[in-house]
């Protein structure tokens, strides 16, 4: 039995590793569309910042410079966003799309002219180095919380920020703004609101938060950048973040879930007989998409967004 | 969202209807100068990316131009396709970016009913049309899914295109082309069998590549016109487009059964998307790979916004973006990512979703006063 424990303790720290940027992606939907914005371009901003902070990384030869460029490249494009469907009302969904297809071709195209390789970059200072992560050495040993014992910077962070934006979102002033201006600008307008102000403030901030998530990638899990690196991590936390009904520990809740699937799969692949060994790899790798369809017909308990998500606010003129 | 359709749809009515044709040929003339900053900045010189670009695009005769024109219509064919997936589903008010899982879908079908035993040794002109049926069936029917959810439990679809999409994916390439699928190990291909001679699409052009798949899209793409604006259904389906902002209230009244219409438009939404994925397979790889090369879907988000979601515009962005890519491979010259057309096409399409700042711009440039303009466009501008 001891000698289950590290290997039990790796198994969640390595779930956790898979958790973080997900759980970030999330986060920054649940942001933004609490304010109504609809944000599918998490993937194309967490493929942004994972690529910016390798180079700010690399040039610097320290991750905390990295992150602050990825960061600023959160910053721009939850600008850019805002600019679009905050500013202009225009259409949400396809300013997303815009800043996916931006994301494919703008990185690949900067990968190659600053790296000089294609398809991944050099490995640069990041936060999973032994040194740079966070030791609780008196965690060691004990089963599950010895899990928590050497995590990087950015899981912790990602797991605070769990309990902070839900702290911000239900008991302050700020958040109950945020809910109302997603709920009925309107309404919020006639009280004082200034719903532009919230609006941009929570698109920026989600795409910061998102930003967080790539940058967990390439300077948490790996030291570099992949091309395929983002791949459907964005959507992913799109899809936490329906099944978490919108809230951050719903969110936290979808994604241990998901995790739960990957860590089956694993464990199948190895382990399984008879029927369940029939059951093929592409149906775990699909059921977190499955589940959320499941959350949205009501199977798996129902699943509504914010009132107004998703409809461009104008004032009456 | 319904704002945008609005727009779309009203769009023809307004005084200045030019607009429409307008909008999207600044976006573009406005991507082609970012990307021209983009290179400057990277320390290239544009001239000569744009030169490379568009020399080897298939739009303008040069040297090698045969192949690169084939090239250009192979891959238009298919970006008219997804387009059309979503142009289609759009004009019904309806926002499909599922394109990427029918289209794969599509490959998936094509590839089964090329290869499996019992179709595998008909003849051609029974095989081809078999397999052609058999995708826009399966295609379809992966749409109406989306459709059904939408129309009967008012899921959005968006959110389900999009999770479809990756259950598509991985389904088909964590388990079908590793699995039931795989071609058998003495072959040593890896993905699925290669398709039968008799289920290749015709090529009509030799010695180049093109088949008849530019052919069937561009007949398809009649057809959808004529559904749209010859047929009752399509004026149904666009009447639910247009009464969209005010919630579907109206057409019910006229006796339209929105439900059944919202699922037989993601129906053939999804089997159009799904004749690219049959084109690639049938046309280009001739097999379904361990991982297909994937993007026709969402770049036919992009084609159909440029085309502003008219059967002839979808078309037409079409062959630019396909020109764009054939013409891509030869930037490399100028030691250019060959994917930088997709910064044009994401700044294109990020000026289309910009198209109220554009509109506006525009409007004063042509009437020249500022207060008219704003309450001529509804106080859009903010």
């Amino acid at each position: 039995m001891n000698s289950n424990i590290p290997f039990l303790n790796a198994s969640i720290a390595q779930a956790l590793d898979y958790t973080a940027p997900i759980l970030f992606a999330a986060l920054g939907g649940v942001m933004s569309e609490n304010a109504g914005i609809v944000n599918i371009a998490l993937e194309g901003m967490m493929r942004f910042a994972a690529f910016f902070g390798v180079w700010g990384s690399f040039v610097s030869g320290n991750p905390w410079v990295g992150l602050l460029w990825g960061v600023g490249i959160g910053i721009l494009l939850g600008a850019l966003h805002a600019y679009i469907t905050v500013k202009w009302a225009g259409d949400q969904i396809i300013s997303g799309v815009a800043i996916n297809v931006m994301a494919m071709g703008m990185i690949t195209y900067l990968l190659e002219s600053v790296f000089k390789t294609t398809g991944y970059s050099p490995p640069v200072a990041y936060f999973g180095a032994p040194a740079s992560k966070v030791h609780l050495t008196f965690l060691k040993g004990i089963p599950i919380l010895g899990a928590f014992a050497e995590l990087t910077i950015l899981i912790w962070f990602a797991l605070i920020l769990v309990v902070v934006l839900h702290f911000v979102l239900y008991h302050t002033v700020l958040g109950l703004r945020i809910r109302a201006v997603g709920e009925n600008p309107h309404a919020a307008e006639t009280l004082g609101v200034n719903v532009f102000k919230i609006k941009w403030f929570a698109v920026i901030s989600g795409s910061v938060l998102a930003a967080f998530g790539g940058l967990a990638l390439s300077l948490g899990t790996l030291s570099s950048f992949t091309n395929s690196m983002a791949m459907g991590k964005g959507f992913i936390g799109l899809a936490a973040m329906i099944f978490g009904k919108w809230t951050p520990f719903g969110a936290l809740g979808a994604i241990l879930i998901f995790a739960g699937a990957q860590v089956l799969q694993l464990f199948m692949q190895g382990t399984a007989t008879g029927f369940a060994k029939l059951i093929p790899l592409g149906f775990y790798l699909s059921l977190p998409y499955m589940l959320t369809i499941g959350a949205l017909i009501g199977v798996v308990g129902k699943a509504v967004g914010p009132a107004s998500d998703g409809v461009p606010y104008k004032k009456e003129s | 969202m319904k704002d945008v359709f609005k727009r779309f749809f009203f769009g023809k009515r307004e005084k200045y209807w030019w607009m429409n044709v307008l909008v999207p040929l600044v976006s573009i003339l406005l991507a082609f100068i970012v990307g021209a900053i983009f290179i400057k900045i990277t320390g290239r010189s544009p001239v000569v990316a744009y030169k490379l670009l568009f020399g080897a695009s298939g739009l303008f005769p040069g040297p090698y131009w045969k192949s690169h024109f084939s090239e250009m219509l192979l891959s238009s064919s298919m970006y008219i396709a997804t387009g059309l997936g979503f142009a289609i589903a759009a004009k019904g008010g309806l926002f499909n970016i599922g394109a990427e899982g029918h289209f794969i879908v599509g490959g998936i079908t094509a590839a089964y009913l090329g290869y499996a035993k019992p179709f595998a040794g008909l003849p051609k002109f029974i095989h081809l049309p078999l397999i052609i049926v058999g995708v826009i069936l399966a295609g379809g029917i992966w749409g109406a899914i989306a459709g059904y959810l939408k129309a009967k439990r008012g899921i959005h679809e968006v959110i389900t295109t999009i999770m479809l999409n990756w259950i598509a994916l991985y389904l088909i390439e964590a388990w079908l082309v590793i699995g039931p699928m795989k071609a058998a190990v003495e072959t040593g291909i890896s993905g699925t069998p290669y398709i039968s001679l008799s289920a290749k699409l015709p090529k009509i052009l030799p010695p180049t590549r093109l088949n008849i798949s530019i052919i069937i899209i561009l007949a398809v793409t009649f057809l959808i016109w004529y559904l749209f604006y010859k047929t009752t259904f399509g004026y149904e389906i666009r009447t639910m487009g247009h009464t969209l902002i005010f919630g579907m209230e109206a057409p019910k009244a006229a006796g339209i059964n929105v439900e059944r219409k919202t699922i037989q438009t993601m129906f053939i939404a999804g089997a159009v998307a799904a004749l690219g994925g049959a084109f690639m397979v049938l046309g280009v790889l001739f097999q379904y790979p361990p991982i297909f090369e994937g993007g026709y879907g969402f770049d036919g988000i992009a084609v159909a916004l440029i085309g502003q979601n008219e059967p002839l515009g979808v078309v037409l962005a079409g062959i630019l973006i396909g020109a764009l890519r054939t013409g891509a491979t030869t930037v490399q010259l100028a030691h250019i990512p060959k994917t930088f057309p997709s910064i044009i096409e994401g700044f294109a399409v990020g000026f289309i979703a910009l198209q109220m700042l554009i509109r506006y711009w525009l409007m004063k440039l042509v009437r020249g006063r500022k207060k008219s303009v704003q309450t001529e466009m509804g106080g859009g501008a903010k």
